[in-house]
């Protein structure tokens, strides 16, 4: 492709309309549809959020970190103790996750971030499992009882509001959470030069140390900023189920889910992982609601991966952006065909 | 008294029981363009690697403008001056032109609007502006050699390495990039340049340094090194030619 980076604005008419539009339909939906429809919105939004945070570390600087839901954990806990154990309001318990996931990410980023490929994605797996392990065994965390948080439906941080704590208030704390991070992914990752850093060491590292990027630094960076957001989420995801365990708040699946619905959508991508993170957190949810408590979903999202990863690697994104090569996708299918003695 | 802007001594880089540099000792005057011949796997660009920080040498000492800087990290040389190309380019296929020339970090504190103005400038000069919002994976070899050359002079460096910049590209681009050279060598850019084309060598460098076996064996202008019996071995494999020229 030589000519100018294509726009995603588009649709027909005004952009700014589209946006508008898009705004006003985010603030209204709890209320057009109501406590189930706001449920299934906030559930979006957190997958949207978490799916972000991973495609900062794993799309925008290319580590495939596959152990990016430990901090979505360990948000859950940090908040968990913070108002469970410790008995503070929440937001002591959102500012200590962030403390706590900056705190172990950097310490985790040291050693970790000089391994690539594989090794760095064995070495992220390794740790989220020993974080697991550990909150199974480790008192303050509730060990395999969990935590049960208080909740509040009076007041916000120790203050008496005049409206309810309901779904609808989480999802306007997951909402502008969510907003936060795609602002702030725009700004760093594609507006400024600091994003432009992070895929010169993706692209290439030797060339990136030679034109002055720190890249061992610009990593870290990266690699905590993700990973407090994703704990954030954790945090508010805490609040609002009021109970965390280990088994739910750090299982393998979500930062499988984070990478799946990046991937999907199109890493290293401002709007893939909104893409992505709605297409399978809907897929998940309609068949939860049509077909009951199933896991049909996964071998479709399988499947889903599958064609991506072979014809549109760039993800839903690229095809929208007109960025798949009809020949290499002829030459994928006629070696598949080869290969399986299709043809 | 000579200005020596960068200065090796017995430089040494081992893998395993490889020597590729072996104790090499060179001085590049400031304002100079430095040739750097030699065989294949003469350790040419082991010497760039190991003199830009990529690899950290096993002896010996590197001196960039009157200080130590043996075994500097590559992004701390690069915002000091010393810039450098690699002999495979390597753009950031995934910006565009003009985000890899602002992708560039540099200590010396310019604004966005002033590194936006420079990069613009430096696109001016390379004639490169009009494909500067095109993505850089749709570059020709030749665009994409300026955009190397380019991403460099945002460091505004004192010396620039320059790892075979002729390679692959048409012989109207190689005379444009060698015009470049020259221009920027007037004002007052060092060059170190690994070249395997003799005739550009011999149009480009000021003085050439002649590498065998991961020793630097010669030094002087072209036309003195060209007859110099250890360089004529180092090509010839120890015939000898009847004619004047070095065919290499």
């Amino acid at each position: 492709m030589t000519g100018p980076v294509p726009s995603l604005d588009r649709l027909p008419g005004e952009p700014r309309y589209w946006y508008a539009g898009l705004a006003v339909l985010l603030v209204a939906w709890p209320l057009l549809f109501g406590d189930f429809w706001a449920r299934i919105g906030l559930g979006a939004l957190m997958w949207i959020g978490l799916a972000q945070s991973w495609n900062m570390i794993g799309g925008y600087a290319g580590y495939l970190d596959f152990g990016h839901g430990a901090y979505f954990g360990i948000g859950a806990f940090a908040t968990g103790i913070a108002m469970a154990q410790l008995g503070y309001p929440f937001v002591v318990g959102f500012v200590l996750a962030a403390v706590v996931a900056a705190t172990v990410a950097y310490l985790v980023a040291v050693p970790t971030l000089r391994l690539t490929g594989a090794y760095f994605a064995i070495a992220t797996w390794a740790l989220a499992e020993s974080i697991k392990q550990a909150a199974l065994v480790t008192g303050i965390t509730g060990g395999t009882f969990g935590l049960s948080l208080p909740r509040s439906s009076e007041t916000f941080v120790g203050v008496p509001v005049p409206f309810p704590i309901s779904e609808a208030f989480f999802y306007y704390a997951m909402l502008v959470l969510c907003l936060a991070t795609m602002a702030l992914t725009y700004y760093l990752f594609e507006r400024h030069e600091f994003g432009y850093r992070v895929k010169a060491l993706r692209d290439d590292q030797d060339a990136a140390e030679s034109l002055g990027i720190d890249t061992t630094r610009v990593k870290r960076q990266v690699y905590v900023l993700s990973c407090v957001v994703a704990a954030l989420f954790g945090a508010v995801h805490a609040w609002y189920i009021v109970y965390v365990h280990p088994n739910d708040v750090l299982a393998p699946i979500i930062t499988d889910r984070m990478v799946i619905m990046a991937l999907l959508g199109g890493l290293g991508t401002l709007t893939g992982p909104v893409v992505g993170g709605l297409l399978v957190f809907l897929l998940e949810r309609l068949s939860s609601v049509f077909l009951g408590s199933t896991t049909f979903y996964l071998p479709l999202i399988g499947i889903l991966i599958m064609i991506t990863v072979l014809f549109a690697p760039s993800g839903i994104i690229g095809i929208l952006r007109g960025e798949v090569d009809r020949a290499d996708v002829r030459e994928n299918v006629k070696e598949l065909g080869e290969k399986f003695d299709l043809l | 008294m000579t200005d020596d802007i960068l200065r090796t001594t017995d430089l040494t880089k081992r893998f395993g029981a490889l020597t590729a540099n072996d104790e090499i000792s060179l001085s590049v005057e400031r304002g100079e363009i430095r040739g750097i011949i030699g065989p294949n796997g003469s350790g040419k660009t082991t010497f760039f690697n190991t003199v830009t920080g990529f690899y950290q040498p096993d002896g010996g000492s590197v001196h960039f403008d009157g200080e130590e800087v043996t075994g500097w990290e590559p992004h701390r040389l690069a915002r000091r001056g010393l810039g450098r190309t690699f002999q495979i380019v390597s753009p950031f296929k995934n910006m565009t032109v003009r985000q890899n020339m602002l992708a560039v970090q540099t200590d010396d504190g310019r604004s966005r609007e002033e590194k936006r103005d420079r990069a613009g400038e430096i696109l001016e000069f390379l004639e490169i502006d009009h494909i500067a919002d095109n993505e850089a994976r749709g570059m020709s070899g030749g665009q994409q050699k300026l955009l190397e050359l380019g991403r460099v002079l945002m460091l505004d460096p004192e010396v620039v390495m320059l790892d075979e910049p002729a390679a692959g590209v048409n012989p109207a681009l190689e005379s444009r990039i060698m015009d470049h050279i020259h221009e920027l060598n007037d004002e007052g850019t060092t060059f170190v340049v690994i070249e395997h084309d003799m005739h550009v060598m011999k149009t480009l460098a000021d003085s050439v340094s002649v590498f065998d076996s991961g020793s630097h064996i010669a030094q002087g202008d072209f036309e003195d090194v060209s007859q110099d019996d250890a360089v004529r071995e180092a090509y010839l494999g120890g015939t000898t030619a009847e004619d004047d020229e070095v065919p290499i």
